[in-house]
């Protein structure tokens, strides 16, 4: 099923001198389940390309349609409630809420959508333990490692059932067994609750992992690559 | 515990010396704004009830031209009819008759232009009570060498005594008070130190012909009770007056201008002195409080049943000077006050400003996660009430206890200080003001400080775009 219809979308950033064209008249489909990577070197548009998607910055043209929603229709409120309740984001450098515990901010999302408190708990005890931390539920994030808090950012974008997660270099701040780590946990919750995961990443092991990977360069989408399941993170 | 109040609670706690700090500069403001207030407006109240319940009274009925040329010629005459009249209007608790005028007073070389308040000494009970201000204490030279002889009282005691040589007190209170005796001393030497210095007094009976005078000007005239006093002034219509009056008694005005130049005798015999049998000058109307709407609806009610020819004023139109002197000393006292709070608000909002500084990145998270601005706002808008309103408690509660010791136990100045203040003619005591609408006021200080410290980050959020906030 079809939950994310990219057309012909461009982002131009018009500087006074400087003119850039960082998405080039992109247009894509992804599908339920996707576990898709986007690659590419740095300022290609992978990240800019994710925002847009994302809901946090606006096309210079073109249309995204998420779940037969236009976002170019939605005030800015609706579109803060629509990422609430349809995307779920991970961030290069963590962000999770630093005067929360673990299980607060996962459970945040929930409260924002004023899920019932005993839903809540269930959920978030469930992410928490499919992420392996189940028993760091009391801590603060400056408690936990990067990779800790990345799994953390993880349950916390899965927390409101989300139609897709953004994912924006996931692994770049984590070590090499943390990295492995997150990505055997996504990969896991991809293929057994279909949860559907687009990254940007320079990391070949993400890459690696990756069932579709879409490669850009200055700002055009020059391969769209479908891989086979059996891959797995090196 | 809902998650607005936890986040912002616990974001307080994530800088605690700066939030510490912050809360700090609320406290002191709110300390010292409320301290000062009490005992300005502390100040002034004992200023306006000294005047009101020594003198004029709430109201006063008077001839139309006495104001302006305070002359026996401007009496008029009343009877008890018209003090019934005026005592059956709402609010008033009494109407006494006064009849006052200005003479000459010697005693021996001594003479002093002297100011007359003759009284209906019955009547005055319900007004001044002047027999309240009787001078009952006085720490004479003799009392103070009788002491020092009795070796009773150790030397911190003899020095407070004589620190305080030459003055006269009306109750043992005040004694305690001036002398600024401690709890220890008081309990065991105060009991002593009465017997020492106390006076014998009287005061004027019904149908008396002498005369009770102020107490600085007994020590002017060099007259004590049973001394006669020659009066000699103009009566009315120009009528010469002069008589010899017998001293009965010595009273003490918490006034010091009053205090030096004040004679009582009653109403009777001053009329026969002034020759204006039947009249009075002024009749001084108490009521049961002193706010604009209880003084006005009586004046009113009051103005349509007086004599022609004479009309009601208000304390305050009769005392235009003392009230203009009040209000500008309490406006600078405001423009002070507001210069603090002008300086800690801006300590306020340099946390503010480093608080978005530092936080930007985090804003632009919540709202990409789908935190709606409105709610962060309230998030924001919570840290800074409660940074407010920690400062606003223990500022409140660090000043209540002293504003309830010093309103209990007013300050005594003593010294050059004291001396300026007697010279102005206030009574030189700072008692506190007890808690009022200036005490609540500084709540709703805090509250607009915090409020418009908070149109900052307001601003800064409603104009938040996720995307800039995100690069941090």
């Amino acid at each position: 099923m079809k939950i994310l219809e990219l057309r012909n979308v461009n982002k131009i950033y018009d500087g006074s001198e400087v003119h850039v064209h960082a998405v080039n008249n992109i247009s894509l489909d992804f599908e339920e389940g996707e576990f898709a990577a986007v690659v590419g070197p740095s300022g290609s548009g992978k990240t800019t390309l994710l925002n847009l998607i994302g809901g946090l910055d606006i096309p210079t043209s073109g249309t995204i349609i998420i779940d037969g929603t236009d976002l170019s229709l939605l005030k800015p409120s609706q579109l803060i409630d629509f990422r609430l309740r349809n995307i779920g984001f991970v961030f290069q450098s963590y962000n999770l809420i630093p005067v929360l515990t673990a299980k607060e901010n996962v459970d945040f999302i929930m409260s924002l959508q004023k899920w019932p408190a005993e839903k809540r708990d269930a959920r978030t005890m469930e992410l928490l333990t499919a992420v392996g931390l189940a028993e760091r539920v009391n801590s603060r994030p400056a408690k936990l490692s990067g990779g800790q808090q990345q799994r953390v950012a993880v349950a916390r974008a899965l927390a409101s059932k989300p139609k897709f997660i953004l994912a924006d270099e996931p692994t770049a701040n984590l070590d090499s067994k943390a990295a492995a780590t997150l990505l055997e946990i996504m990969e896991k919750l991809n293929l057994e609750e279909k949860i559907t995961f687009i990254f940007s990443t320079h990391d070949p092991r993400v890459v690696n992992m990756a069932r579709r990977v879409i490669t850009l360069l200055d700002g055009k989408v020059v391969s769209d690559e479908i891989r086979k399941k059996e891959n797995k993170p090196a | 515990m809902n998650d607005i109040f936890k986040i912002a609670w616990r974001n307080l706690w994530r800088n605690r010396r700066r939030t510490m700090i912050t809360s700090a500069s609320v406290f002191f403001a709110v300390f010292f704004a409320t301290i000062m207030r009490s005992y300005q407006l502390g100040t002034y109240d004992q200023m306006i009830t000294n005047l009101i319940e020594s003198y004029t009274g709430h109201l006063q009925i008077q001839h139309k031209e006495y104001q302006d040329n305070p002359m026996i010629d401007y009496s008029f005459g009343y009877d008890d009819t018209l003090i019934s009249a005026v005592s059956r209007i709402k609010n008033v608790v009494s109407a006494t008759p006064h009849l006052e005028s200005f003479a000459l007073a010697s005693n021996g070389p001594q003479t002093k232009p002297v100011a007359i308040v003759a009284i209906d000494p019955l009547k005055e009970r319900m007004f001044s009570n002047p027999e309240n201000k009787l001078v009952k204490y006085r720490i004479s030279e003799s009392a103070v060498a009788a002491m020092e002889k009795s070796g009773l009282f150790p030397s911190e005691v003899m020095k407070k005594v004589r620190e305080n040589a030459g003055r006269a007190y009306s109750s043992d209170a005040r004694l305690e008070l001036e002398t600024g005796l401690t709890g220890s001393e008081a309990l065991k030497y105060l009991p002593e130190i009465l017997r020492y210095c106390k006076t014998e007094n009287g005061f004027l009976g019904e149908h008396d012909d002498g005369v009770v005078i102020s107490d600085r000007l007994a020590g002017y005239l060099k007259a004590g009770i049973g001394d006669t006093l020659v009066l000699l002034g103009q009566g009315y219509q120009g009528a010469s007056a002069a008589g010899l009056f017998p001293v009965r008694g010595i009273i003490k005005m918490p006034s010091p201008e009053i205090d030096s130049r004040l004679i009582m005798m009653t109403i009777e015999k001053a009329q026969e002195f002034l020759d204006c049998p039947g009249k009075i000058t002024t009749l001084a109307i108490s009521l049961t409080g002193r706010s604009d709407r209880v003084m006005n609806q009586a004046k009113k009610e009051i103005a349509a049943i007086i004599p022609d020819g004479t009309t009601v004023k208000t304390w305050i139109e009769l005392n235009p000077i003392l009230y203009q002197q009040i209000q500008g000393d309490s406006q600078s006292g405001m423009l002070m006050l507001g210069l603090l709070y002008f300086i800690i608000f801006f300590g306020i909002f340099g946390t503010v400003l480093m608080m978005v500084a530092e936080r930007r990145k985090e804003f632009g998270v919540l709202v990409s996660i789908g935190m709606q601005k409105s709610r962060l706002k309230r998030i924001i808008l919570t840290e800074m009430s409660l940074l407010g309103v920690f400062g606003l408690a223990g500022g409140m509660a660090a000043a209540s206890p002293l504003i309830m010791y010093f309103y209990y136990n007013p300050i005594v100045l003593k010294g050059n200080l004291g001396k300026m203040m007697e010279d102005y003619g206030w009574d030189a005591v700072m008692p506190a003001a007890w808690f009022g609408p200036y005490f609540y006021w500084q709540a709703v200080i805090v509250a607009l400080m915090v409020i418009i410290a908070s149109l900052y980050p307001m601003r800064k959020i409603k104009k938040l775009k996720e995307i800039e906030a995100l690069r941090g």
